[in-house]
């Protein structure tokens, strides 16, 4: 019995970490712009084709292609932020909501239309093989994702507390007039949160690739969740989105184990209920950090 | 302000409202599906000169998450309507030529409804067939009942025989399916003790009810049955239950996506499993492209397969040559489907799909391409189901898919792990 539960939350501990790189993305932006990105899954959608490619032309790694996917989705996120978020930022919420979910519709129908629906699979050394130890088991390829996304959620967090930059932006999320006020330019900051997160997204995109199929629609399945946990560990908080990714991946887990294996929303979206209903603002605390 | 608002409630109202929501339609699609519509009119040929053409309405999802499969059963709809006509198309009707007209259903049940509606009501079509998933299938087969157009399909959930006069199934039913897979259980391991793990949609929810109830029939056990959502993110809590279930053979109802993961999750559990994909998904050249040398072995059951006959080899080599793949379950049923439709066609003598709904109905194959289905006879009975209809076993073996039980239709042995 402890085998099952242990196996349930080891699986669902490791699928969190994939969650959570998602969801800091989704978070960062909500705290930083204060806008609410549609079109978050849509560039794990994109990193993941990026390592799908050079996988297959190139013969690379896909953890090794995180080098290359991460700054492409950083630059990417600057220029989204320059071009267009930029421009509809101001006291109405319509033109926000609109633009990154018309970037989702286009990026999603561009991929349909560029690489087809066909799912897109990466066979590595390592993708089948797992760790066996006390009856239990921990798959090589999810093991090194997890490991890598907690890495660089902590090197977010690092760069949060120490660096100006990192300051500049839990100053803007916190109050933004204000921080604006002490002389911190918007636009810059804007600009590297949208960066940073689209980069997150992009990571997640590749360490997916050893085990997960790409395909048009699948940022869709990562950024409903994504949304949960960001509301759930309380919007625009990276240590709440980060605890809550990895707690829901865990209750899906142990959902699918223990009430059915098609409970796994049910449980989750329970979940996300009830702590509204008691902690309307998250377990976060309602706190920006 | 006031005025806008003022002009669009008049728009709305009453009788307007519905070439409104058609307009609105039209925008919708010049935006977002202006290919779709280009493939659709190219598949128009002028012909004013010969007799006229038959128009048969072709449904697949060819665009969205079945997008895959459903443009491998156009180019396959498109192969056999040129087949038929290189051999004088409807000799009856004056050498009359079959007409495809593709529509695309999206891979969505909304879209369906309407796309079936739209089909119907703006051509003149003697017969439809499609959809490929059955949750789509049942419901072009409802607009097509109350249309009175015949609608031929392979798909198999068999609601599709409940009700329904215009609609004919010449392949096995999902209840069918379930029976070969047993029997094929059987024959891997001593006491068999089977999990089922199914999508909890129409096709995998039929397929599996019809698991359960002649499991104690064919003297299988069922340890574990267990509905998922499809589209998970992760099969390993799943794979966990089959582990601790204690199962010697995995029946899994699923499509592609979830498929691979679950294959891939079983070969990293280390779990030494009998596995049977069943159909979907399973049985298309892109499984083993993506799963590679873990497919080796795997079983499978379809209701049509490539080296069922001779003239199925002929046909699925020059798909082959088209495409680069062989031909696949669905879309090789429904080149077989299409020369069904040419017999009853010849038959009726008429174009109007009524008659050719009473031609349908009476229709007996026993040779040719309208035959090449496993068992390789076609006969509707009341229901729409063919009578002699009945699944192939298959396994993947070399890269290749190959039929291996019943006896009868077997082209190579069983392999067992």
């Amino acid at each position: 019995m402890w085998e099952t539960v242990a196996q349930a939350v080891i699986n669902g501990l490791l699928i969190g970490g994939i969650y959570a790189l998602v969801s800091i993305g989704v978070t960062l932006i909500f705290g930083v712009v204060k806008i609410v990105n549609f079109a978050q899954g849509e560039f794990v959608m994109i990193g993941m084709y990026i390592s799908f490619f050079l996988s297959n032309q190139f013969g690379i790694d896909p953890l090794l292609s995180l080098l290359v996917s991460m700054p492409v989705l950083f630059v990417a996120g600057v220029l989204i932020q320059h071009f267009l978020i930029r421009r509809v930022l101001g006291p109405n919420d319509m033109p926000q909501i609109f633009l990154t979910f018309a970037l989702s519709l286009l990026l999603l129908n561009l991929a349909l239309m560029l690489f087809t629906a066909n799912y897109r699979t990466v066979h590595t050394s390592y993708s089948d093989e797992a760790l066996h130890f006390l009856g239990l088991y921990v798959p090589v390829a999810k093991l090194i994702a997890f490991v890598v996304a907690m890495a660089l959620s902590g090197a977010l967090f690092v760069f949060l507390r120490t660096t100006d930059l990192g300051k500049a932006m839990r100053a803007a999320a916190q109050n933004r007039d204000v921080a604006m006020l002490m002389g911190i330019n918007p636009d810059r900051v804007f600009c590297v949160a949208l960066g940073i997160a689209l980069a997150l997204a992009g990571a997640a995109g590749s360490l997916l690739m050893p085990f997960y199929s790409a395909y048009p629609f699948v940022g869709q399945v990562f950024v409903l969740m994504a949304f949960v946990a960001v509301v759930l560990g309380t919007l625009g908080n990276v240590i709440g989105a980060l605890i809550a990714s990895l707690m829901m991946g865990i209750a899906e887990s142990l959902g699918i184990q223990f009430v059915g294996a098609d409970s796994g929303q049910i449980v989750v979206f329970s979940m996300l209920l009830l702590t509204l209903a008691f902690k309307p603002t998250g377990l976060g605390g309602g706190r920006a950090r | 302000m006031k005025k806008d608002r003022h002009d669009s409630v008049i728009n709305n109202a009453g009788s307007n409202r519905i070439v409104a929501k058609q307009s609105n339609r039209r925008k919708f699609l010049l935006r977002t599906g202006g290919l779709i519509a280009v493939s659709a009119l190219g598949a128009v040929p002028l012909r004013g000169w010969a007799a006229e053409p038959v128009n048969i309405g072709a449904l697949y999802p060819t665009t969205g998450s079945m997008a895959q499969i459903g443009v491998g059963c156009v180019a396959a709809a498109k192969l056999a309507v040129e087949m038929v006509n290189d051999a004088g198309g409807i000799k009856s009707l004056g050498g009359a030529k079959l007409n495809l007209i593709i529509s695309d259903v999206q891979s969505d049940t909304t879209v369906t409804r309407t796309e079936t509606d739209r089909l119907i009501t703006s051509n003149k079509l003697s017969a439809i067939h499609g959809c490929y998933a059955s949750a789509l299938t049942l419901i072009a087969s409802e607009v097509a009942e109350r249309a009175k157009v015949p609608l031929i399909t392979g798909s198999s959930s068999d609601q599709l025989n409940k009700g329904r006069t215009y609609t004919f199934t010449p392949f096995a039913r999902a209840s069918q399916f379930a029976r070969t897979q047993l029997q094929m259980a059987k024959l891997v391991g001593e006491q068999a003790k089977v999990a089922v793990i199914f999508e909890n949609t129409a096709f995998g929810t039929s397929t599996s009810n019809g698991l359960k109830e002649l499991a104690p029939g064919e003297g299988v056990e069922i340890v574990m049955f267990e509905p998922y959502s499809a589209g998970f993110t992760d099969a390993s809590p799943l794979i966990n239950k089959v582990k601790a279930s204690g199962a010697n053979a995995l029946f899994s109802l699923s499509y592609l996506n979830d498929l691979i993961l679950i294959i891939r999750t079983v070969k990293q559990v280390g779990l030494n499993i009998a596995i049977n994909g069943g159909s979907g998904g399973f049985v298309i050249p892109d499984f083993y492209k993506n799963v590679g040398q873990l497919a080796e072995g795997l079983q499978g059951v379809a209701h049509w397969n490539h080296d069922v006959s001779e003239e199925a080899q002929r046909v699925s080599a020059e798909y082959k040559k088209r495409t680069g793949e062989f031909l696949f379950e669905y879309a090789g049923g429904l080149v077989a489907q299409t020369f069904m439709l040419a017999d009853a066609l010849e038959r009726a003598g008429s174009a109007d799909p009524q008659k050719v709904r009473a031609a349908l109905s009476s229709l007996d194959v026993v040779k040719g391409y309208a035959a090449m289905a496993p068992g390789g006879k076609v006969k509707f009975g009341p229901d729409g189901k063919n009578i002699y209809g009945r699944p192939v076993g298959v396994q993947w073996q070399n890269g290749d898919l190959a039929s291996v039980f019943p006896k009868e239709d077997a082209r190579a042995p069983l392999l067992k792990l």
